[in-house]
């Protein structure tokens, strides 16, 4: 059984969303068990609406991050929000991994106060693996650290290394360094920098890559970046697909016509757009930390928060954290030794 | 606890937190201009400086959240820190 600590509060669309996600894996997948962490009335208001009285475990938490608060500063103050208590099962081994959907820096600043960092990651970046057209790949930073110089990049390259490594079972992943050009010399002066730094470490680093690299693939498994380049990336990524869907579709089906011959197609456009839904891909890995976070979409819907558990079930039965630890220190031994 | 002893914890943070040369770190070094920190990694040197502080410090010992902006560099947050204890 695995438990998952659930930020109930956590979301634009929460609590019913989360609520109704943690339903979805519950009926779906039995040998994991959500945890709801939020206020005790609220959650016991949700399940009675739904006819699922004591289907969870709710532990209480009665304070909320607000996505205008200053993150660090608020968890500090906060020590009974949502996003903290979650973290803190997670250190006390009552759950294995926790998931939010509410304001990513809250849930940073809560794994990093409460879990603690692992050595050779000052900031700890959240990687998400995309479906690329050639091949899934990492991508990070999907939006933990919008400011990020070169050492900060070269911790991403080795973390995202290791994270590859792992999850799309690759002994030697190659990664690349997000910037505007694929020779090198290109990009402002943080990627520059960077180029330098990451050849410079013991991975197999094949130079930059574009922003079209990130959906086609096949260039890179490991796409490194800031975590400002990366949600915008992000974003706009998901904005395109939005956006191409609804195109097509309308033009599909924009006459009697056209309407018949998509009753054809349209399974096989199902297929093909699926999986690149936010709901599906689910959220991202906050690697780095001594515990498994993961961090969903602001707007994640019921499905979505399901796919955020899936991600963190995922990463607790690879043994993400143990197995980064190790890579990540004994890189980090190596170079204080060189020093 | 003596000054140069507080500047020993909030050093030993500071290189925890953003792992740079303790060398690197003295009472004119400025958290933002010379260690680039930003909010979290200020947040999370407080909070260690108090982990290790309190057991040392009368009860109650707490870093103020209004007095942080104040903290600019490592020495102000030694003098703020002695000056509580």
């Amino acid at each position: 059984m695995t438990r998952v600590a659930l930020d109930l509060m956590g979301g634009d669309h929460a609590p019913a969303a989360v609520l109704d996600g943690a339903l979805l894996v519950a009926d779906e997948a039995p040998d994991v068990e959500a945890v709801l962490v939020g206020p005790p009335d609220v959650a016991s208001r949700l399940l009675a609406e739904r006819d699922q009285a004591g289907r969870f475990e709710v532990v209480a938490a009665t304070e909320v991050v607000g996505m205008d608060e200053d993150p660090a500063r608020a968890i500090r103050k906060k020590r009974d929000a949502t996003v903290r208590v979650c973290a803190r099962l997670v250190r006390d081994g009552q759950a294995d991994a926790m998931v939010s959907v509410g304001s990513t820096g809250a849930a940073l600043a809560a794994a990093v106060f409460t879990l603690g960092r692992l050595r050779g990651v000052s900031r700890p970046p959240l990687a998400v693996v995309v479906p690329a057209k050639n091949g899934p790949l990492v991508f990070l930073d999907a939006g933990a650290t919008p400011d990020a110089g070169a050492d900060l990049l070269a911790q991403y390259a080795l973390a995202g290394s290791a994270f590859a490594a792992i999850r799309l079972g690759l002994p030697e992943p190659r990664v690349g360094l997000l910037t505007n050009g694929e020779e090198a010399g290109k990009g402002d002066a943080v990627r520059k920098a960077a180029y330098d730094r990451l050849s410079a470490l013991p991975i197999r680093f094949i130079g930059n890559v574009e922003g079209r690299d990130v959906p086609i693939g096949g260039v890179a498994d490991v796409i490194v970046t800031d975590g400002f380049t990366g949600n915008v990336l992000v974003k706009g990524l998901e904005g395109a697909a939005s956006m191409l869907t609804e195109v097509l579709l309308a033009a599909m089906t924009s006459t009697p016509e056209r309407k018949a011959a998509a009753k054809e197609l349209l399974p096989a456009f199902g297929e093909a757009t699926a999986h690149m839904s936010p709901d599906v891909l689910g959220g991202a890995v906050l690697l780095g930390v001594d515990g498994v976070v993961v961090v969903g979409h602001g707007a994640s819907s019921a499905r979505a928060v399901a796919s955020c558990i899936g991600v963190a079930v995922q990463a607790v039965q690879e043994g993400l954290v143990p197995k980064i630890s190790g890579v990540l220190g004994a890189l980090k031994d190596e170079r204080e030794a060189m020093a | 606890m003596t000054s140069e002893e507080v500047l020993d914890v909030v050093r030993g943070a500071v290189v925890t937190v953003l792992e740079v040369d303790p060398a690197s770190v003295t009472r004119e070094t400025s958290f933002a201009d010379d260690l680039n920190a930003d909010s979290l990694a200020l947040v999370e040197i407080v909070e260690i400086v108090e982990e290790t502080l309190a057991p040392k410090a009368r009860a109650g010992f707490h870093i103020e959240d209004e007095d942080l902006d104040g903290l600019t560099t490592v020495g102000a947050a030694v003098d703020y820190a002695v000056a509580r204890l």
